[in-house]
């Protein structure tokens, strides 16, 4: 596996994802997402997840931020928080950042310095679209069916939540 | 027709009248009156054709309740005991309610009254035809209850309510040490049932325990009005006259009596004294306290108190012909205190009724004018009545020949042969019920009409003056003697009856004689006919202590006022605190707390929520590591 | 050096912690959920880092319902946020603090 594109991207997904959380100003902290988002695809691809790497650009970049960047601008939200975050409040944080970092580094990282397992033999795993179907439809069949159902709820319910209720009527 | 139907008959009419006039005829007072007189007359004619018909000791018994090993049953035990005391109940109920027709016809409440009397006469016959003690003591309650209603019958008036309550918490007293008898017999012998009591006695098998006779005796108490539960019974004259000749002279007071009567078997020689000395005062302290009444049905309380003490010092004299190292309980030792029991109670049944409707005829004709001291002259006024009251008290003081002399030598003979200071004392108290007795006949009916009212009395109805004339044959015919109608009625019980021969019976003819010579010829001289009381105006103090009643009316409003109240109060407090605070709130509130304090981590902020998930995660981490 | 399974789980988890710091530290809301889509997206990452290392298919199909859970809980979030804003005027979090207590 080189390793170049690899930490390659691995600098553009982390930097992306710090500027991302760090950025004052929110459509900016949007773009770096997307960023973030462009970079792991390209961590896909050197998976061999080719078809994953396609969907996240589609759904996630395609979708979920340009659905984010539409609401920043509908709340025209002045893009920036009025008040800067405390010190206190940020010295917490970063605290729970050092732990949780610290932790599931240690629990996932530990042989980093180690020499690495080699990769196991996935004869076609970069496979086709028909593959995916065929898994999608037979053995993962219920999953499918369930977000199927989970997504039509999610349309039900943003429709309802974003109604503007008109004030009800007095009867007498 | 089958005797168990009869008896259910017997059982079932009065509820069925008591039904329709609570239900149905509350307003209809004619209608209520003619179901309920009827109802009367049908069981005095089933109680004829049981008693005459020659049926005893018939089977019938329906298990009502069972837990586990005890079932509560209804079934009619008929003796020659229960017999004579449904002859006793029925007809002089029968009597009554005829006599309450005429007395209540102006009453706007009539529907009311009958009603109450037909529940009370279903819960005296049940008391009768009982067969097992539980059953005793639910119609007992049922008694209690009539009663209640019956004397709170003016309920407009606030010394009538007080009166009622005060008589139903009295009876309530004796009830709570009756159940307790109940609870002890059962636990002690395995059953309540009386015939199967009577078997167990008969074979040795019932186990000798005083205090069981002890605590069924509390029942006998409460309702038979005996020191020191008697209080009840003189303020029971504030129901209408009827209820008092029914209920507190002639059939419920003699309840307690009856259900002595059945349990005999349970007596032991300890608890037989106890009840005689119970009796012997009740009926010394009553006569003192008759002498001194103004109120013509008070003094006829005063002596139902009086005599009742007679029937239980009667009972409880029997035992005492039983040599004392032959100890355990058996019917033969108290056959002679049953039969002189049930002999005075059956013949005072006769002529204390015919006294209080006497005087209830009085009372009607004087326009409801109760006090003695403002009648007089009422025997040329009112002839019927004036000869059957005086049939009356010639029975009660014992006149030879009428019934009241037979069953008081019995009781006098019994107590001459078994207790020397018992005899004195009862002697004493004859002497003394002979004085009040024609103190009062002598202040109501002889002389000149001291007030307007008794000047322009008059004669009953037929109503009124019929039953008086009915329960005056039965006063002169109801005892043993050439012409006596008791040993048909009572049987087995007839032959119980202590009877003097000999020597002994002409001391005991002297002694009745003497008694009743000296009480009614000291009566007749000292009282003048006159407005104002001539014991008082001769020794005030003396008077006074007399009327006193010895002040037990005062310690009991002192002990209810002063002593159970306040107790009752911190019982209240201790139980606000503790139970309802601590014990039940405290539980709750620990949990509201908790509450207070979970709501107290909702700050509001999500930031917070967050941490909390990283500490969750924390300790997942560490478990999952297995650092615990 | 090669790379292998380490080194992706380590970004994988970088990306999440970087992400937990987002939620914590950011008071706009718009904010705190793009940093929850990050982590979502660094768990995503460790899931085709073992699918592909075990040789087997399930971690992407896995990474497809994400996708879709995903897709479906910024729309609902972001709607909620849409009509808070509409009665509170703000999606700074420290001002919607009405359950507090």
């Amino acid at each position: 596996m080189p390793a170049l594109p690899f930490y390659l991207l691995s600098a553009i997904t982390a930097g992306c994802a710090i500027g991302a959380v760090a950025l004052r100003n929110t459509v900016t902290a949007a773009f770096c997402l997307l960023g973030s988002l462009l970079g792991m695809s390209g961590l896909f691809v050197l998976l061999d997840a080719y078809l994953l790497a396609a969907l996240l650009v589609l759904v996630y970049a395609g979708a979920i931020v340009a659905l984010f960047v539409f609401i920043v601008m509908l709340l025209d939200v002045r893009g920036s928080d009025t008040r800067p975050a405390t010190r206190v409040s940020l010295a917490a944080a970063g605290v729970a950042f050092a732990v949780l970092g610290a932790g599931l580094a240690v629990t996932f990282g530990r042989n980093l310095l180690a020499t690495p397992a080699p990769l196991a033999e996935a004869p076609g795993l970069g496979a086709s679209l028909k593959f995916y179907g065929e898994q999608l439809f037979t053995t993962y069949l219920l999953p499918v069916q369930i977000v199927g159902f989970l997504l039509l709820i999610a349309m039900l319910g943003v429709i309802v939540i974003s109604k503007r209720f008109a004030p009800v009527e007095d009867a007498k | 027709m089958a005797p168990d139907l009869l008896a259910s008959l017997i059982l079932v009419l009065p509820l069925a009248s008591a039904a329709l006039c609570a239900l149905f005829l509350r307003r209809q007072g004619g209608l209520a009156s003619a179901v309920s007189v009827t109802a009367a007359a049908a069981i005095a004619v089933c109680s004829g054709l049981l008693i005459f018909g020659g049926h005893r000791e018939f089977p019938a018994s329906w298990e009502w309740l069972r837990f586990g090993d005890f079932a509560l049953s209804i079934g009619f035990k008929f003796d020659d005991l229960s017999a004579l005391m449904l002859f006793v109940v029925s007809f002089v109920g029968f009597l009554i309610h005829v006599f309450s027709l005429g007395y209540m016809h102006d009453d706007p409440a009539r529907g009311r009254y009958f009603g109450g009397l037909s529940i009370f006469m279903f819960s005296m016959l049940g008391i009768v035809l009982a067969d097992n003690l539980l059953m005793i003591f639910i119609f007992w309650e049922l008694v209690g209850f009539s009663s209640y209603l019956l004397i709170n019958h003016w309920f407009e008036r606030p010394s009538a309510a007080a009166a009622s309550k005060k008589a139903f918490i009295v009876n309530r007293v004796g009830d709570f040490g009756f159940l307790l008898g109940i609870i002890a017999c059962y636990w002690l012998n395995g059953t309540v049932n009386l015939s199967e009591l009577a078997t167990k006695g008969a074979s040795g098998a019932l186990v000798a325990s005083t205090a069981i006779p002890l605590l069924l005796f509390c029942g006998a108490v409460g309702k038979s009005a005996q020191m020191p539960l008697h209080v009840w019974l003189p303020d029971a004259m504030e129901g209408p006259t009827p209820v008092s000749a029914l209920i507190h002279a002639a059939t419920m007071v003699a309840a307690g009596i009856y259900m002595l009567c059945r349990i005999h078997v349970l007596m032991v020689p300890d608890a037989l004294t106890a009840i005689m000395w119970v009796g012997t005062i009740t009926a010394l302290y009553a006569a003192i306290c008759a002498v001194t009444q103004r109120d013509i049905k008070k003094v006829l309380a005063y002596s139902t108190l009086s005599q009742l003490g007679y029937m239980v010092a009667a009972f409880g004299l029997g035992s005492l012909a039983v040599e004392h190292d032959t100890a355990t309980p058996g019917e033969a030792a108290l056959a002679a205190g049953v039969g002189a029991a049930m002999f005075h109670l059956t013949t005072h049944a006769f002529f204390k009724a015919l006294l209080f409707l006497g005087s209830g005829s009085v009372i009607h004709g004087c326009h409801h004018e109760q006090d003695i001291f403002n009648m007089g002259g009422l025997a040329k006024k009112m002839p019927v009545t004036f000869a059957c009251f005086t049939i009356g008290v010639l029975a009660i003081i014992g006149m030879p020949g009428l019934a009241g002399f037979f069953s008081k030598d019995a009781i006098l003979y019994l107590a001459m042969e078994n207790n020397t200071s018992v005899f004195v004392i009862l002697t004493l108290t004859a002497v003394l019920t002979a004085f009040y007795m024609v103190r009062m006949w002598k202040l109501t009916f002889l002389g000149t009409p001291r007030t307007e009212s008794s000047a322009h009395a008059h004669e009953g109805g037929f109503t009124l003056w019929a039953p008086l004339v009915g329960l005056a044959l039965l006063s002169i015919f109801g005892a043993t003697g050439p012409l006596g109608l008791f040993p048909k009625l009572a049987g087995s019980i007839a032959t119980l009856i202590p009877v003097a021969h000999g020597s002994a019976h002409t001391t005991i003819l002297i002694v009745s004689l003497a008694v009743m010579i000296v009480g009614a010829g000291a009566a007749l001289l000292f009282y003048r006919s006159d407005k104002e009381d001539s014991l008082e105006q001769a020794s005030r103090g003396f008077f006074r202590v007399l009327a006193s009643k010895l002040w037990i009316d005062e310690a009991y409003g002192y002990y209810v006022g002063k002593i159970q109240q306040p107790f009752a109060r911190a019982l209240s407090f201790v139980e606000k605190i503790a139970l309802a605070g601590f014990i039940i709130r405290g539980l709750a509130g620990v949990a509201g707390q908790i509450g207070i304090g979970a709501r107290a981590l909702h700050v509001g902020n999500v930031h917070v929520y967050v941490y909390w998930f990283l500490i969750g995660v924390v300790l997942f981490w560490s478990y999952a590591m297995g650092l615990f | 050096m090669t790379v292998g399974l380490d080194q992706y789980l380590f970004l994988s988890a970088l990306l999440f912690a970087i992400g937990f710091f987002g939620v914590l530290a950011r008071r706009n809301a718009i904010v705190i959920f793009m940093s929850l889509e990050l982590m979502l997206m660094a768990s995503t990452l460790a899931l085709v880092a073992f699918s592909r290392f075990n040789g087997t298919y399930s971690g992407n199909v896995f990474v497809f319902f994400i996708l879709a859970i995903a897709a479906a809980e910024v729309a609902v979030g972001l709607a909620i946020i849409v009509a808070l804003f509409r009665h509170r005027k703000t999606v700074m979090v420290d001002e919607l603090n009405a359950l507090k207590n």
